[in-house]
């Protein structure tokens, strides 16, 4: 019979529990005596299907992460050099502002909001920065080229080999305004990959002209040869840092698929490979969260691709379909949490919905309706106490300051706003209420305490469609903006901001809550900080509403043409390293 | 290969794309009952379990122009009051 020590040279440990599990133990097999089990850690590396490119292309440059990537210029075989940009999150693209230069074979690097761009066909010296939405020209390279490699920030970039009319080996290092010479590679070469930081650099791949395999880290003065990929290959992609990157697509003697991971010392062959076999391709993010798009196969395609490698077991967050509204409509409002929610309001394309519905967790019932039917309104509390404030209310149409309160089965009426109008926020309950903002981006905000609204103090942004959670004393407003206040029940007060300007979303929790963008990308609030929860919604709105945390929430209601659609947010389950157990058989 | 599936199919609720399938594969939503889904087995597999009806994207397209168009034009038929008070429909590019 073949024993494990026979096989891997070493026997299997005997322990009374489990290791400290972190990426040195990955591959470990141990025999767990208290649990009488054998057990590994694995770690699980995958490429899945990101959102496509709104413009197919390659050649073209890439910066950001997984989860705020940027991609910019490139080619297009009928219609020749790019100068367009996209911005990617959340498996979505959406366009950014177009480069000075429509270039192919550039490279670059820095984040989503301070990208850098440099280089390109034949033998530009052209160095633009992006800014977040538009791009400015900086310092040019002293060597223009093609085909060259890139790393660090828009602030400490790095430019390394390439092409001109012959193979590149010197590099060169950006300060925010121009380029100064650095150490040159050892092996000059074009269709090279980068990683890392200007003073810690890694350069993989390219030809020179035959394809080559060969690595080099930069220290932020020269270059040294470590050991080689297994694949040789050039006009490949790139993403990490020098001691932790990854390295897939590009050519060999065909497109290949083939993903390679280095750390620190060595090239590992993943398991996982890109779906569509491609070179030229854009890359960007980290090793364990790497992302790859556009390229060409046999044209210019749109692919992206997202890699995964991490020890985490569990599901990460995402939305699924709930019970549909018995009335399909927009710009409504709601109160209560996931498994009992309340919908009124909104407008269904051609009238106003006074009709509520009571949601038990898995469908909706039609409830009392409103006195006075109207959409763009407020609402907070709960399934059986709520509160509607505000909004457009018909015949004529008018801006109202209608105040209406829900028990449980019937609507009556309670004290006036103070302001009138669509478009505010509420949060709290039907006794401690809090309402702010509305159209046209208003900053005040009203107190109510169960039959009359006071004045709050004024927010520092004004707003108009955001997103709340908390309590009266405890309140958050986010959204319209990507700013983000605290309400303490006296003032508001700005903290860290949303990623996604447009965002809105509701909750119960000022330390729990949930925004959802127009393009469906999801963000968490932990109190402190927005987290991109690298999610989308599955029907992307811009006029529903949101109630719950971050464990439980629940998105309704549908931009126009209003549709009928609920969904559930499902919340991550992702922990620390599990040991898998391992079984004979 | 394309990147999507394109299919029409009605939204039953509870059910009808689960944590799971939103794991799997692509799933976005689209007016006309429009789904478009990620080009892999399991995205493949749930549309044909829901009943769904595959579609060029060519064809998706024009459902869903037809549904925004016939939205647009309800919008349009709105006195100036109401129009000053709701969005006009935007157009909508499948993926």
């Amino acid at each position: 019979m073949t024993e494990y020590s026979g096989i891997r040279g070493t026997r299997v440990k005997y322990l009374s529990s489990d290791p400290t599990l972190n990426t040195s133990t990955e591959g470990q097999v141990w025999y767990n005596s208290t649990t009488g089990t054998l057990k590994s850690l694995v770690e699980i590396k995958a490429w899945s299907s990101g959102g496509s490119m709104n413009t197919a292309r390659f050649a073209l440059g890439g910066a950001g992460t997984q989860t705020a990537g940027l991609g910019f210029g490139g080619y297009i075989i009928s219609t020749g050099d790019k100068n367009s940009t996209e911005e990617y999150s959340s498996f979505s693209w959406s366009n950014g502002g177009n480069l000075g230069t429509a270039r192919r074979s550039l490279s670059g690097c820095g984040t989503q909001t301070a990208g850098l761009a440099f280089g390109g066909f034949s033998a530009l010296t052209a160095t633009e920065e992006y800014g977040g939405t538009s791009w400015t020209g900086g310092g040019a390279l002293s060597t223009g080229r093609r085909n060259l490699g890139g790393a660090g920030t828009q602030t400490a970039g790095l430019a390394f080999g390439g092409q001109t009319t012959t193979f590149v080996a010197n590099t060169e290092e950006y300060d925010g305004s121009s380029w100064t010479a650095g150490g040159a590679l050892n092996t000059a070469r074009s269709g090279i990959a980068g990683a890392g930081t200007q003073t810690e650099a890694l350069g993989f791949g390219g030809y020179t002209p035959t394809n080559t395999a060969a690595t080099e880290e930069y220290n932020g003065s020269s270059w040294t040869s470590v050991n080689s990929m297994n694949t040789a290959r050039k006009y490949l992609a790139g993403a990490g840092t020098q001691a932790d990157a990854l390295a897939f697509g590009g050519i060999t003697t065909a497109n290949t698929n083939v993903t390679e991971e280095y750390g620190g010392t060595n090239w590992a062959s993943s398991p996982a490979s890109l779906s569509t076999a491609r070179r030229r391709l854009g890359g960007a993010g980290t090793r364990a969260a790497g992302v790859g798009f556009g390229g060409e196969t046999t044209t210019q395609v749109a692919v992206t691709e997202e890699y995964n490698s991490n020890f985490n077991t569990g599901t990460r967050a995402t939305w699924s379909a709930g019970g549909v509204l018995n009335t399909a409509r927009y710009a409504l409002a709601g109160a209560g949490t996931q498994t009992a929610g309340l919908a009124f309001g909104g407008y269904s394309g051609t009238a106003m919905v006074a009709t509520a519905e009571e949601y038990n967790g898995s469908s909706w019932t039609n409830g009392g309706a409103m006195g006075t039917g109207r959409y763009r309104l407020a609402g907070n509390g709960t399934q059986t106490s709520a509160l509607a404030t505000r909004g457009f209310a018909p015949s004529p149409v008018n801006q109202t300051n209608i105040t209406e309160e829900y028990n449980g089965s019937s609507w009556t009426g309670g004290g006036n706003n103070a302001v009138s109008g669509s478009s505010s926020c509420s949060t709290g309950t039907q006794t401690a209420g809090l309402n702010w903002g509305g159209s046209p981006n208003l900053t005040s905000s009203q107190e109510y305490n169960g039959s009359s609204w006071t004045a709050g103090n004024t927010l520092n942004t004004g707003r108009s469609g955001s997103g709340g959670a908390g309590t009266q004393t405890a309140g958050l407003a986010f959204g319209s903006t990507t700013d983000t206040e605290t309400y303490n029940g006296t003032s508001w007060t700005s903290v860290n901001s949303l990623s996604n300007s447009a965002a809105a979303g509701n909750g119960a929790l000022q330390t729990a809550a949930i925004a959802i963008a127009p393009s469906g990308a999801t963000e968490t609030w932990d109190g402190t900080n927005w987290t991109s929860a690298g999610v989308s919604v599955a029907v992307p709105t811009d006029s529903f509403f949101v109630v719950g945390t971050t464990s439980l929430a629940l998105k309704f209601g549908d931009n126009p043409p209003s549709t009928n659609s609920t969904e559930e947010w499902v919340a991550s389950t992702l922990a620390g390293p599990t040991a898998s157990t391992l079984t004979t058989s | 290969m394309a990147l999507f599936i394109y299919g029409t199919a009605t939204n039953t609720g509870k059910g009808f794309f689960t944590a799971e399938d939103r794991r799997a594969f692509f799933l976005r939503g689209f007016p006309a009952d429009v789904w478009v889904v990620g080009n892999n087995e399991k995205g493949a597999m749930w549309l044909a379990e829901k009943n769904g009806v595959e579609k060029t994207k060519a064809e998706a397209q024009a459902l869903v122009t037809a549904e925004v168009t016939a939205a647009q034009t309800a919008w349009d038929a709105l006195s100036d009051e109401a129009k000053a008070m709701t969005d006009r429909p935007t157009d909508i590019t499948l993926p």
